[in-house]
């Protein structure tokens, strides 16, 4: 938080409170809801003692997912003990299936009408429709240092303020098959592998007549491998291409992706998608010993925890000396702008995403809490692969070099038949650099369009 | 083909043509057998999948008969899910939605058939033109009135577009409906017939076959219907069975074995439906015997 | 139109007010819930819209950035129309050719055409997948059933030469819900024709020609028109199994337009590729429509196609 603004909101908060009688008297009323102005929130934030009597309980509507970290159960019990912890703020949960979520909110966000007052903001478009919490942690004195720093900083933040608040950590990290690596004699990987070592190690473990594979294939360019090699999509200043999407590191990257598909040692696309589509492949066939390796997240981990699979955790491969990066995240919780009651609503938010509703479902669920002091609690933390992964969430966040203000996703639709032709192993690998090449007048234009659509 | 669809007395030597009957049939057999086997070999991957336990799914060399079968997931599909309430929501909103288009959809396709009215063809040319535009950019704008009119959570807006029919149905019905004789309506008029008792004591009655349809696929859509009650519903208790099986698949993987068991007992329904129906397709002019 | 209403005789007249109040139920179904959403999206498509944040009007602009600078654009457009030549006629003979074999009066029919219609209701993940089964080159049934008679299969899904014909043979695999629609337009040919026929001497095939093929032209145009719809509007199965590749094989226009709406959340940009799409379809339809007198054989005499 910037001291400056702090000392305008104290400002505007005491103003506030002056006003504070007129506004209890006009809250009956549907107020047109400035919402922002932080006179709003002043004027609730008179204690609830003050007139127990008289007020009723506020409801408020909460969408959310099942997960393997929270489980709808899990989420119930959350909510029970959010009523037990005080009166004034009821919650209706809606607990909706994953899949159609997006649709569903960005449905309700465009139409700006019944959308939730609470819910994820996973998805970086939609955070124009978040409530700026920042009068709202100022006023509670909401300690904001208690994220663990990386996820509160890359997943909080928009136009320079807090819209959000980071819910649990989650990362990619390679899962190993000990029993696979045991029965094929090969040496567990190094907590950081080295690339070219890798390609030779799962050769090894692969065994065609079991239809057993070494290792996966990467899901995507410019994720943690790509930036282990020091590939970058476009300079620091998010300016040029040339030299950066063609650049060394990215042509080594490319061609390490080369190397990795002549092995024949991973699962072709169509594997993956034959063994189940959305992304689930690789964990369907790691959990049947079909592949010895695999980059999975911590989802996974607890799956195989639960079904007693011995598996270690390292990060994910890159030339030795570098420094490592994680695509590590968080899920953004907030507001929704158009809310009627923000007040319940911050109440809600900040028990759901503080301390207390992290620990309870880290002891009720599977969580691992964005709060450092909570995550020291987790029960099974002596456990070594979720040491190994807690570790590993220490390393660079991807995101917070490539998620900056714009969508990417017209610089990756120019490497788009690179990639491709590597996994078709329809391209020679000297033709690498020549491709990225002739992708950067694309790639350029792309990258200028995107910053010009917000305004850059 | 056709000679064997219609059992025609028979003229030609009797064994010749017996003979032909019999390999006819039996060619046709062979080839419907082959194609049935090809288009059931998935049921039978997904009934295998059902049956094994949570990791097995993918195990190599894949198992067809898994050993143990584990039917106890067709048991806890129901206590993961509350499928019965969510099959029981869907139900109404089925019975919904067919109400709505057996009342809408004769009603507008025989007026567009028969009757003439100022703007007729381009009025019906706008009534398909409304299938073409994707629903991608229009469905904001429509959650915007439904919520406005205070409908959401609801079943109202799942149920209420039957009623005002549905183009598709319109356009089938309205195609079967030209292929009666227009003698019959003049039969009726002449008879003192007024239009909506020659629509329901003559037209309709010779409907049945378009009318199956409407009722399966109505049926059929309104089942398979994931987007519209997931826009529309918030509450869990008025969810439907697609939403019910969208609940297996989590936000890392999903449980197979459990999500097939469950599709399978809800495409059960569906089936059904058609194993019946298809029954009434027969009917319409050919049975009373008008000349053509 | 006033001047024909006023030219109108009295009974005629009467009979158009009877068809406004029959078409009732439409029309207000399209003025209250339908024409506002469209002119909505036709409002939209002159905007640059993120969708949570207000429309920004600029007139043309998606428009002309469609038509002249968008590679992926012309992309889509051209794998959706090659897929719509392939997709349309053979959907409509296969559709007929299974009809016609589920048409037999023979045992155990209902069961058969119960087993043919499956595909159709299968819905979701569990079709993805069932696809993915069948065609994967090395694991899947259609593979070895070739290899089974000497044929190395081709890599169908994952393969960009193969990728769009994979598809366009997995969309025939709905057929089975269509063909009950087919099924009705049979059944409604009076037997008594082919018994004529037969008597006059004509042979199957030319039975086939004569009567079966134009009785059943009102379907057949039905059929057309939709499939047309459909094919071009092809998605959720595409979006599941290929996304879109491998190398733009499979580049269907709601992909691009999906795309753009919700994950790129150009929602202006995607309006106006939603009314690109309709004018391309309109326009089809309209040719579809104005030939069909000349083909469709309607038993009312009394007029000729729309």
């Amino acid at each position: 938080m910037q001291p400056k603004k702090a000392t305008r909101r104290e400002f505007l908060r005491m103003s506030g409170l002056a006003v504070a009688g007129m506004a209890m008297a006009t809250c009956a009323q549907p107020a047109p809801a400035p919402i922002q102005a932080p006179a709003a929130p002043a004027a609730t934030s008179v204690p609830p003692t003050a007139a127990p009597a008289v007020k009723k309980p506020v409801t408020i509507q909460w969408w959310t997912v099942p997960s393997e970290e929270f489980s709808e159960e899990a989420q119930r019990k959350l909510v029970d003990a959010f009523h037990a912890a005080q009166n004034d703020v009821r919650v209706e949960i809606s607990v909706l299936p994953e899949n159609g979520f997006s649709e569903k909110m960005t449905t309700t966000l465009g139409a700006g009408e019944g959308a939730p007052d609470v819910s994820f903001f996973w998805t970086d478009a939609w955070l124009p429709q978040a409530l700026d919490l920042a009068p709202w942690i100022a006023r509670d004195k909401f300690d904001t240092g208690q994220y663990i720093k990386g996820f509160f900083d890359t997943h909080s933040q928009y136009k320079g303020t807090t819209v959000t608040l980071p819910l649990g950590v989650g990362a990619n990290f390679v899962m190993y098959n000990v029993k696979v690596f045991d029965e094929a004699k090969v040496p567990y990987p190094d907590m950081s592998p080295d690339a070219t070592e890798w390609l030779q190690m799962i050769v090894k473990l692969n065994d065609p007549a079991k239809k057993r594979w070494g290792g996966d294939r990467p899901r995507g360019p410019y994720r943690a491998i790509w930036l282990n090699f020091g590939a970058r999509m476009y300079s620091d200043d998010g300016k040029t291409v040339e030299g950066y999407l063609n650049g060394p590191g990215s042509v080594a990257a490319y061609e390490w992706l080369w190397d990795l598909v002549q092995t024949n040692a991973t699962p072709t696309p169509a594997d993956i998608e034959l063994l189940g589509t959305q992304g689930t492949g690789p964990v369907d066939l790691f959990m049947a010993g079909r592949l010895a390796t695999a980059t999975l997240n911590q989802g996974h981990m607890l799956n195989a925890m639960k079904a007693g699979l011995p598996f270690g955790i390292v990060r994910e491969p890159g030339p030795t000396g570098k420094p490592r990066h994680v695509n590590s995240w968080s899920l953004a919780v907030g507001i929704w702008k158009g809310t009627k009651e923000p007040e319940a609503a911050w109440t809600f938010l900040k028990f759901w995403a503080g301390p207390e509703g992290q620990k309870f479902l880290m002891e009720n669920g599977n969580l691992f809490p964005s709060i450092r002091s909570v995550l020291n609690q987790y029960p099974k933390a002596d456990l070594p692969h979720v040491k190994a992964f807690f570790q590993i969430l220490e390393d660079n966040p991807v995101r917070a070099i490539t998620v900056r203000g714009w969508s990417n996703s017209g610089i990756l639709n120019a490497v788009k038949d690179l990639w491709d032709n590597i996994n078709l192993g329809k391209i020679k690998r000297e033709e690498i650099k020549p491709a990225l090449d002739k992708a950067v007048p694309a790639a350029q234009k792309a990258l200028d369009e995107a910053r010009a659509k917000v305004g850059l | 083909m056709t000679t064997a669809a219609h059992e025609a007395p028979i003229r030609t030597p009797l064994l010749s043509r017996r003979w032909r009957l019999f390999l006819g049939h039996s060619l046709a057999y062979l080839v419907m057998s082959a194609l049935a086997f090809v288009f059931m070999v998935p049921l039978f991957w997904m009934l295998s999948t059902s049956l094994k336990s949570r990791w097995e799914v993918f195990a190599w060399p894949p198992q067809w008969i898994p050993v143990p079968a584990h039917w106890e997931n067709f048991r806890l599909i129901f206590e993961r899910v509350p499928l019965w309430r969510y099959a029981g929501n869907t139900v109404i909103l089925v019975i919904g939605n067919l109400i709505g288009q057996l009342f809408a959809v004769p009603l507008v396709a025989y007026a567009f058939a028969r009757l003439r009215f100022p703007g007729r063809n381009t009025l019906f040319f706008l009534m398909i033109a409304t299938m073409m535009i994707p629903y991608q950019v229009t469905m904001i704008p429509l959650f915007t009135i439904f919520q406005r009119l205070g409908l959401v959570n609801t079943y109202v807006p799942l149920i209420l577009p039957a009623f005002f029919g549905g183009p598709f149905f319109i356009f089938l019905m309205h195609q079967y409906i030209k292929t009666l004789p227009r003698d019959l309506d003049d039969a009726a008029r002449i008879d003192g017939a007024g239009t909506w008792a020659i629509l329901y004591q003559i037209i309709l009655p010779l409907c049945r076959p378009p009318m199956t349809i409407v009722v399966v696929y109505t049926f059929w859509f309104t089942w398979n219907d994931f987007l519209h009650p997931l826009i529309y519903l918030n509450d869990i208790s008025k969810f439907t069975i697609q939403l019910g099986l969208a609940m297996f698949r989590g936000r890392f993987d999903v449980e197979w074995n459990l999500l097939m068991a469950a599709t399978l007992l809800a495409v059960l329904p569906l089936l059904i439906v058609y194993f019946f129906a298809q029954r009434h397709l027969i009917g319409g002019i050919a049975s009373v015997g008008l000349k053509g | 139109m006033l001047n024909t209403w006023r030219q109108m005789r009295p009974r005629a007249r009467r009979e158009a007010l009877e068809g406004y109040l029959g078409i009732s139920p439409w029309l207000i179904g399209f003025l209250l819930f339908t024409l506002g959403p469209i002119l909505a999206s036709l409002y939209f498509s002159m905007t640059q819209w993120n969708i949570v944040e207000t429309p920004k009007w600029i007139g043309f602009a998606n428009y002309i950035k469609l038509l002249t600078d968008d590679p992926l654009f012309t992309k889509a457009l051209q794998v959706t129309l090659t897929y719509v030549a392939l997709a349309v006629p053979l959907r409509l003979v296969v559709g007929l050719g299974l009809s016609l074999l589920l048409n037999l009066k023979v045992r155990g029919m209902d069961v058969y055409r119960t087993i043919f219609y499956l595909p159709a209701v299968l819905s979701g993940v569990a079709v993805a997948l069932m696809w993915i089964w069948i065609m994967h080159p090395d694991m899947g049934v259609v593979n070895n059933l070739l290899s089974l008679v000497g044929i190395q299969g081709p890599r169908w899904f994952w393969d960009p030469s193969t990728a769009l014909i994979s598809v366009v043979i997995m969309q025939l695999w709905y057929v089975g819900g269509s063909a009950v629609i087919y099924l009705a337009g049979l059944q409604n040919i009076p037997p008594h024709l082919y018994e004529a026929a037969e008597m006059d001497g004509a042979n199957r095939w030319a039975r086939f020609w004569s009567i079966t093929l134009p009785l059943l032209t009102p379907t057949l145009f039905l059929q057309l028109v939709t499939n047309l719809i459909d094919a071009f509007q092809v998605f959720t199965s595409v979006y599941i199994i290929t996304g879109g590749g491998p190398l733009r094989a499979t580049w269907m226009y709601m992909l691009y337009l999906y795309e753009q709406a919700f994950q790129e959340f150009n929602m202006g940009y995607a309006s106006a590729m939603a009314w690109i799409l309709t004018i391309i379809i309109v326009v089809l339809s309209i040719i579809v429509f104005r030939t069909s007198d000349r083909w469709v054989y309607y038993e009312d005499t009394g007029e000729k196609a729309q």
